[in-house]
């Protein structure tokens, strides 16, 4: 019978701290680390150096306000490039406003001085932020000096603005209009370690009977019924897993209060949706390949590859044409679709039904090898 | 001289289980070969180019057409096509057709031409941050070159280089150093390729040391581990994995920067005196860890989850000084953290080792801390070898 199939499980999941780990320990970790590092949004006060061989009143005062922007803090003063260069070999700073001498009585005397910025983009989160404060500090240093002789001509604000600047971007960052970091990686990640989780537990649950000799004894339950045995193990393993599904949504959309303009209902689906097809992945791999070692490992390649295939960070657009397209073979890919779509971006269903299709037709892996994996539980060794 | 004979017994037998155990080989060697190259080959392009991008001009005038070409010619954006209305774009958008939009005013021209500011609007879809920076580094840049004509053509009889000084009394210029165009796999491969070191390793020994309990549960006997000592045991082991990754250290930092055409500018003189303490750390701490392996797999499931985190905690994805001070103290317990920061320094800009202490001396410390918690543990998993 099912029933006892799944009072097993129960007993097998309470038993073994491995389930506990995996299933609640782990998920809960992932998404309670992510968030509160980028609690923020935008990481604050990232060090930066200076270098100002100048040193007047007025490159003070430039180091001051480029000191009071949010993302930049000025940590040190260096006496020179060299110096300042060193303090960023050695990971003090991500970025150098340099200001060379005389800056002050050439820019007096109209003679147009340069100061420059250097960022380092290994770390490519600080020095892009700093890059955009400096760059607006040495916009706003030049403009103070051209709008102040402007207002002396007798320029109104708006002329003198008009007559600097002609032309002016105006950017809309649509639905994440300050550029909230977490909203743009934990919406994907959470969920991405989730999956991976899923794929993991649920192979190490089916084939930990082979290994413990316990399948045969497991099958006989159902009459041999591999269907039914299946469904017996995983039934109870899904509910936790939506348990948890339920708390990353809750999480992140009730706690952090990211955008969720499609309501709650179509992610909810989304999220039951994906839990599933992990589990029918976990399944396929399962009956793929006929060893809890080699199946643990292809879902380990298939759990870590979908980070950076699913496109979320990196855009697909910019993958070589091989990966583009097998992108498509990742559930990830499909759940990062769809949450841009409905909780991002609000948009109808008939958006995105394609992907919620795609993501369904995942459902229909198990049943490929179904026939092989049944041969497995109730023929194979395990052979260390 | 019985206890280097011993050392060297264990060493022989472990290297040639880790080589033939098809299991320990995947994660030593397939992994760390294969992984790279993938990730590699998928960052490849290091930057998004051409977003495809759609414009509504409602001022259909000379110089909004100008705008337009101009940024259609850099190469962050392409110009897919051109809406009637924002409507129609914002649909192309929601279709994925279209990632960015480039909205001209109607009064565009005609601002200009009385002397008042001009504004262009831009939209990014935000499903991705490089969509974003495309579209406005495009236009900015467009928007700076434009106007520096405008401003000239304003101030009457002025040269375009009095135009520029007037307008910018204070001229700036940006010099990005090493990653210069803030490529992807400049910036993510060299972290990867640590991490993979440490987590590979760590499934690795796992899986060894939960084999060796599964055996012993089932009655098999180790002959090579009898009648010898614990830290000859552990030395012997330490020893097998050193002679796997270096091979594999090599490979990584070696080979696949040049090959790939990231930057690799280090000294062979500091990188090996920094890998020496960073893969000494990494194998007393996966040693130590695995100490806790009993079975074969299990590993798998428990810590192939925490790569991701141990990326972000690292300081690469995350800046470190943003990083709240629990988990920058957690990380310090994972070779990864230094061995990151210590080897994208090093290969990427251009540190010396004098450069790199904290990392170094941590990496030391952690070699040293681990050696004696993994002593331990060893000395009660063989006590009665």
């Amino acid at each position: 019978m099912i029933w006892t199939v799944i009072k097993r499980e129960i007993k097998r999941m309470l038993t073994r701290p491995l389930y506990i780990f995996c299933m609640v320990l782990a998920p809960a970790f992932a998404y309670i680390f992510f968030t509160s590092l980028m609690s923020n949004g935008l990481p604050v006060d990232l060090p930066a150096g200076v270098v100002d061989e100048d040193n007047s009143t007025v490159t003070r005062q430039l180091i001051r306000n480029l000191d009071a922007f949010q993302q930049t803090k000025i940590v040190a003063q260096y006496h020179n490039f060299a110096e300042a260069r060193e303090a960023m070999q050695q990971g003090k700073i991500y970025s150098i406003y340099y200001i060379p001498k005389g800056t002050t009585k050439l820019a007096l005397a109209s003679k147009q001085p340069t100061i420059s910025f250097y960022t380092s983009a290994s770390y490519i989160v600080p020095a892009s932020l700093e890059y955009r404060d400096m760059k607006m500090m040495s916009e706003l240093a030049s403009g103070a000096i051209a709008r102040s002789t402007l207002y002396a001509k007798g320029y109104t604000e708006d002329q003198a603005m008009a007559m600097l600047q002609p032309i002016k971007m105006e950017m809309h960052a649509i639905n994440n209009p300050l550029i909230n970091y977490s909203i743009y990686l934990s919406n994907t990640m959470l969920p991405g370690i989730l999956m991976l989780l899923i794929f993991q537990l649920t192979i190490y649950s089916i084939y930990s009977e082979l290994k413990e000799e316990t399948s045969k004894e497991w099958l006989a339950l159902t009459g041999n019924n591999i269907y039914k045995a299946l469904i017996g193990k995983l039934l109870p393993q899904l509910v936790i897993w939506i348990l948890m599904g339920l708390f990353c949504l809750v999480w992140l959309y009730g706690y952090w209060g990211f955008p969720l303009h499609s309501g709650f209902l179509p992610m909810f689906g989304l999220m039951v949706l994906f839990i599933i097809v992990s589990q029918a992945f976990g399944v396929f791999l399962c009956g793929a390949v006929p060893s809890l070692r080699w199946a643990l490992s292809l879902a380990t390649l298939w759990g870590v590859l979908s980070f950076p295939i699913c496109g979320f960070s990196f855009p697909q657009m910019a993958f070589p044409a091989a990966l583009r397209g097998l992108s498509y073979l990742f559930p990830l890919r499909y759940y990062y679709l769809i949450y841009v779509d409905q909780a991002l971006n609000g948009l109808p269903f008939e958006y995105s039904w394609l992907y919620y299709v795609c993501l369904a037709a995942f459902l229909a892996l198990p049943f490929l090898v179904i026939g092989r994996l049944k041969k497995f539980l109730l023929e194979y060794h395990y052979q260390i | 001289m019985k206890w280097l004979l011993n050392i060297l017994d264990v060493w022989r037998h472990e290297l040639v289980r880790s080589l033939t155990d098809i299991g320990s080989l995947v994660f030593f060697i397939i992994v760390p070969l294969l992984y790279p190259l993938l990730y590699a080959y998928l960052y490849g392009n290091e930057t998004v180019k051409e977003v495809p991008t759609v414009v509504v001009d409602d001022s259909h005038t000379n110089l909004s057409r100008e705008f337009l070409r101009k940024a259609d010619a850099s190469s962050d954006i392409k110009i897919i096509g051109h809406c009637a209305n924002l409507k129609e774009a914002e649909e192309l958008i929601h279709r994925h057709e279209a990632y960015c939009l480039v909205y001209i005013p109607a009064e565009f021209q005609k601002n200009i031409v009385e002397g008042k500011q001009a504004v262009v609007e831009l939209y990014s879809d935000m499903s991705g941050l490089l969509y974003y920076k495309a579209v406005l580094s495009a236009c900015t840049e467009v928007s700076l070159e434009m106007n520096q004509d405008i401003k000239t053509e304003r101030l009457i009889g002025a040269t375009k280089e009095q135009a520029e000084t007037f307008a910018y009394p204070i001229k700036y210029e940006y010099v990005p150093m090493f990653n210069t165009q803030s490529g992807f796999a400049t910036f993510l491969i060299p972290a990867v390729l640590m991490l993979i070191i440490q987590q590979t390793m760590l499934l690795g020994i796992g899986m060894l040391q939960g084999d060796e309990r599964e055996r012993r549960r089932k009655g098999f006997i180790d002959e090579h581990l009898q009648g010898k000592r614990p830290l000859e045991i552990m030395l012997g082991k330490a020893t097998s994995y050193m002679n796997i990754y270096i091979v594999v250290a090599a490979y990584l930092v070696c080979i696949i920067p040049p090959l790939f055409g990231l930057i690799h500018i280090w000294q062979w003189k500091d990188m090996i005196a920094f890998m020496i303490p960073f893969l000494s750390s990494c194998i007393f701490f996966c040693m130590f860890i695995s100490a806790f392996s009993y079975d074969r797999e299990s590993f798998i499931v428990l810590f192939v989850f925490m790569s991701v985190p141990l990326l972000f905690i690292s300081g690469i994805s995350w800046p470190a000084s943003a990083i709240p001070a629990v988990w920058k103290t957690i990380s310090q317990a994972f070779p990864s953290t230094f061995g990151i920061n210590g080897f994208v320094r090093l290969s990427e800009m251009g540190a010396l080792l004098k450069d790199l202490r904290p990392e170094f001396v941590g990496l030391w410390i952690q070699t040293i801390v681990y050696f004696f918690l993994t002593w331990g543990a060893y000395r009660r998993m063989y006590k009665r070898q």
